[in-house]
C-alpha cells in the first residue's frame, strides 16, 4: 500500500450552463459542485450516498477525467485529473452503467475486444483477459450473444467487465446495482469485494443503505453538491444522534407530547411524519436511558399506541443528513 | 486479478480496432444498405442519363462523378454517423475515457467509410457498364490507380474535419445534410465546376476532392479541360488542401476535446 491518497480533492467545484432560445438567449447555471473538499485512502471501498442532482455522477466524472471542474483540483493515484488525464486513463476504470454506453448490435465479447484494443491490452493478452472478465461477471455462457439480447442486469455486467478489463487501480462505480434482480445484485457486491482484496481502490456511488452499509467501511453523504457528513457507519450513526431509535405510532399527537418527549434522557432528535390518518414519531436515542416503557409512560391517552426499538439504520442517517440539508 | 502495469497503446492497432468495428455495426445493421448499395445505383443511373449520346469520354467522366458522389455520401454520412451514433448508443463516454487520442477513433471509422464508399464507386461503374459499354481504356492505369488512393485519402482528410464537429455537438446534423449538397454541385462532381458562377469558385476550391476529382480528369480524359490550370496544379492544389486539413483536424481535435470535457456533453444525444 502506498502513502499517495487515491483520490485527493480539494475545494472542487463544477457549475453547468445552460441556453435556452435563439434571438434572446437565456443563460441558467447550475451548481452541481460547491467546494468539495474528499480524501480517500487507497485498496478500500468508498462509498458515497446522496440523493438525486447532490452531484455523486459529476464528482465521479470528473474524476474520471470525463468532465473538467470549474475550480479546485482533483488527484487521483497523486496525478491531477485536468492536467495529467492521459497518465490517469490507463489506470482508472469507470462503470456508469445503464441501458446506454455499449455496442448493442455486436456481441459482448467483441465490445471487449474492442475496448481491450483502445486500452492496449496485449493482442497475446486480449483473449485471454476477455474469457476471465467474463466468467469473473458470468456472462462466460452469453459472449457471443448480441448484446441487444442482454437483460439490463446481464448489460451491467458487461459495463463492469468492461470496466475492470484493463484492471485498474482505482474503479469508479456509478450505481453499479441499480435496477438488478436481488441474485445479480449480490454478485455484483461479491464481485466488488474481491476486486478490493485484489488492490483495486473502489470508488462507490449508490443509493442503496444497505449495500453501502454492507460494502464500505467509510461513507460520506452528499447533498447540494457538498459532502455534509464522512463517517464509518457506526460514526454517522452518533452523528445523528445514537444507534437506537423508537417508533411511536398512534392517531395523531398534540404538539406538548411530542415536546414531552424529546425531553426525555438521551432523546437526541424526534421526527414527526403523517402517515395517512396516523402520525409516526421517530425518535433517536444516544443512551440506554430511556426505555420503550417509558415513551408508553409519557404518551397516555393513546390505547392505539404501538411503539418499537429497532437500530438506527444508515437510512435514517442518510435522511436526517440530507433533511438537515433541504431548504 | 491484480491490476496491470500499464501497457503501451499502439495507435495503429486502435485505429484498426475502430476500423473493425465500424464494419461490424455495419454488417449489423441493414440500413446502411440504402447508402451504400442502392444510392450508387440511382448515381449511376443519373450519370448515364445525363451523359448519354455525349461521346465515350463523357462516360469516363459521368463514371467519375456519380463514383465520387457516392464515395463523398458515404464518406461524410458514415464518418458523421459514426460519431453520432456513439452518441446515440451512450458509448462516446467510454470511448473518449480510454487512453487512445480519440482522433485516432475517428480516423478508424473513417477508414472503414472510405472502404465502403470505394465500393460504392465500383457499383457506379458497374451500373454504367451495364447500361451504357464499357469505356475507353485509361491512357495511364497504373498514374489512374495511384491517383484515385489519393482521392480517397482527400475524402478521408475532409471525413476527420466533419467527425470533429460531431464530436463537439450533437448538433452537427444540419452541416453534413447542408455540406453533402453544397460538395455535390460545388465541386464539380457531376457538373464541371466552370459552368457554375465564378463567385461559387472559390467555395469548391475549399474542398481537397475538388482538385483531386479535376486532376483524376486530366489524367482519364484525353482532351479534358477542368481548370484553366491543368493537371499539376491540380495535383498541387489537392496535397496542399489535404495537408491543411489533417493539420486543421489534428490541432482541434484536442481542443474540441477539452470544449465538451467543459461543456459535459458527452453524453447528450
Amino acid at each position: 500500500m502506498t502513502n499517495v491518497p487515491a483520490i485527493e480533492v480539494r475545494g472542487l467545484t463544477r457549475v453547468f450552463e445552460s441556453r435556452k432560445g435563439f434571438l434572446f438567449r437565456e443563460v441558467s447555471r447550475t451548481e452541481a459542485l460547491r467546494g468539495l473538499d474528499l480524501t480517500v485512502e487507497p485498496e478500500a471501498i468508498f462509498g458515497l450516498l446522496g440523493p438525486n442532482g447532490a452531484g455523486k455522477t459529476t464528482l465521479v466524472k470528473i474524476l474520471s477525467t470525463l468532465l473538467l471542474p470549474s475550480t479546485g483540483t482533483a488527484l487521483v493515484l497523486g496525478h491531477d485529473v485536468v492536467e495529467e488525464s492521459a497518465w490517469l486513463r490507463p489506470r482508472i476504470g469507470l462503470v456508469l452503467g445503464g441501458e446506454r454506453g455499449l455496442y448493442n448490435r455486436i456481441n459482448a465479447r467483441d465490445n471487449l475486444r474492442y475496448f481491450a484494443d483502445l486500452y492496449g491490452i496485449p493482442p497475446h493478452e486480449r483473449e485471454h483477459r476477455i474469457d476471465e472478465v467474463l466468467e469473473r461477471v458470468g456472462l462466460e455462457g452469453a459472449a457471443d450473444r448480441r448484446v441487444e439480447e442482454y437483460s439490463r442486469g446481464m448489460k451491467q455486467k458487461l459495463h463492469i467487465a468492461r470496466g475492470i478489463l484493463h484492471r485498474p487501480q482505482v474503479l469508479f462505480l456509478d450505481e453499479p446495482t441499480i435496477g438488478l434482480d436481488p441474485k445479480s445484485a449480490r454478485e455484483t457486491r461479491k464481485l466488488v469485494r474481491s476486486l478490493v482484496s485484489d488492490g483495486v481502490t473502489i470508488f462507490l456511488t449508490t443509493h442503496y443503505m444497505f449495500e453501502a452499509e454492507e460494502l464500505c467501511p467509510e461513507i460520506a453523504v452528499m447533498s447540494k453538491g457538498r459532502i455534509v457528513a464522512r463517517d464509518t457507519v457506526a460514526g454517522l450513526r452518533q452523528l445523528v444522534g445514537g444507534d437506537r431509535t423508537l417508533e411511536a405510532e398512534a392517531y395523531g399527537f398534540e404538539d406538548r407530547e411530542v415536546d414531552a418527549i424529546r425531553h426525555l434522557p438521551g432523546v437526541s432528535k424526534v421526527v414527526s411524519e403523517e402517515y395517512g390518518p396516523r402520525t409516526r414519531l421517530t425518535v433517536r436515542l444516544r443512551s440506554l436511558e430511556t426505555t420503550p416503557d417509558q415513551v408508553v409512560a409519557t404518551l397516555p391517552g393513546h390505547p392505539e399506541l404501538a411503539v418499537r426499538e429497532r437500530r438506527t439504520s444508515l437510512e435514517d442517517v442518510y435522511l436526517d443528513l440530507v433533511e438537515e440539508e433541504a431548504p | 486479478m491484480a491490476t496491470a502495469d500499464v501497457p503501451h497503446v499502439s495507435r495503429v492497432r486502435a485505429t484498426e480496432a475502430s476500423l473493425r468495428l465500424a464494419f461490424q455495426m455495419f454488417v449489423a445493421d441493414p440500413q446502411w444498405l440504402i447508402p451504400s448499395m442502392i444510392a450508387p445505383v440511382v448515381f449511376g443511373l443519373v450519370a448515364f442519363e445525363l451523359f448519354q449520346g455525349a461521346g465515350p469520354d463523357f462516360l469516363t467522366y459521368a463514371i467519375l462523378g456519380a463514383g465520387m458522389m457516392s464515395m463523398w455520401g458515404q464518406t461524410l454520412y458514415g464518418s458523421g454517423w459514426a460519431i453520432g451514433q456513439d452518441r446515440e448508443f451512450g458509448t462516446l463516454e467510454p470511448t473518449v475515457q480510454s487512453p487512445t487520442p480519440y482522433v485516432y477513433v475517428v480516423l478508424g471509422r473513417v477508414l472503414w467509410n472510405v472502404v465502403s464508399g470505394l465500393a460504392g464507386g465500383g457499383i457506379v461503374y458497374l451500373v454504367v457498364l451495364a447500361v451504357a459499354g464499357a469505356p475507353p481504356a485509361l491512357p495511364d492505369p497504373l498514374g489512374f490507380v495511384a491517383l484515385f488512393l489519393f482521392v480517397m485519402l482527400t475524402l478521408a482528410a475532409v471525413g476527420i474535419l466533419f467527425s470533429a464537429a460531431w464530436v463537439y455537438t450533437r448538433y452537427s446534423g444540419f452541416i453534413q445534410n447542408v455540406g453533402e449538397f453544397a460538395f455535390y454541385v460545388g465541386t464539380g462532381c457531376m457538373f464541371p465546376v466552370v459552368i457554375l458562377p465564378f463567385w461559387t469558385n472559390p467555395i469548391a476550391l475549399v474542398f481537397p476532392p475538388t482538385w483531386a476529382l479535376d486532376a483524376l480528369r486530366y489524367l482519364a480524359i484525353p482532351g479534358y479541360v477542368g481548370f484553366a490550370w491543368g493537371f499539376w496544379p491540380d495535383l498541387l492544389g489537392a496535397v496542399a488542401t489535404t495537408v491543411v486539413y489533417v493539420a486543421v483536424a489534428g490541432a482541434i481535435f484536442r481542443r474540441v476535446e477539452l470544449h465538451v470535457l467543459a461543456k459535459g456533453n458527452l453524453s447528450d444525444y
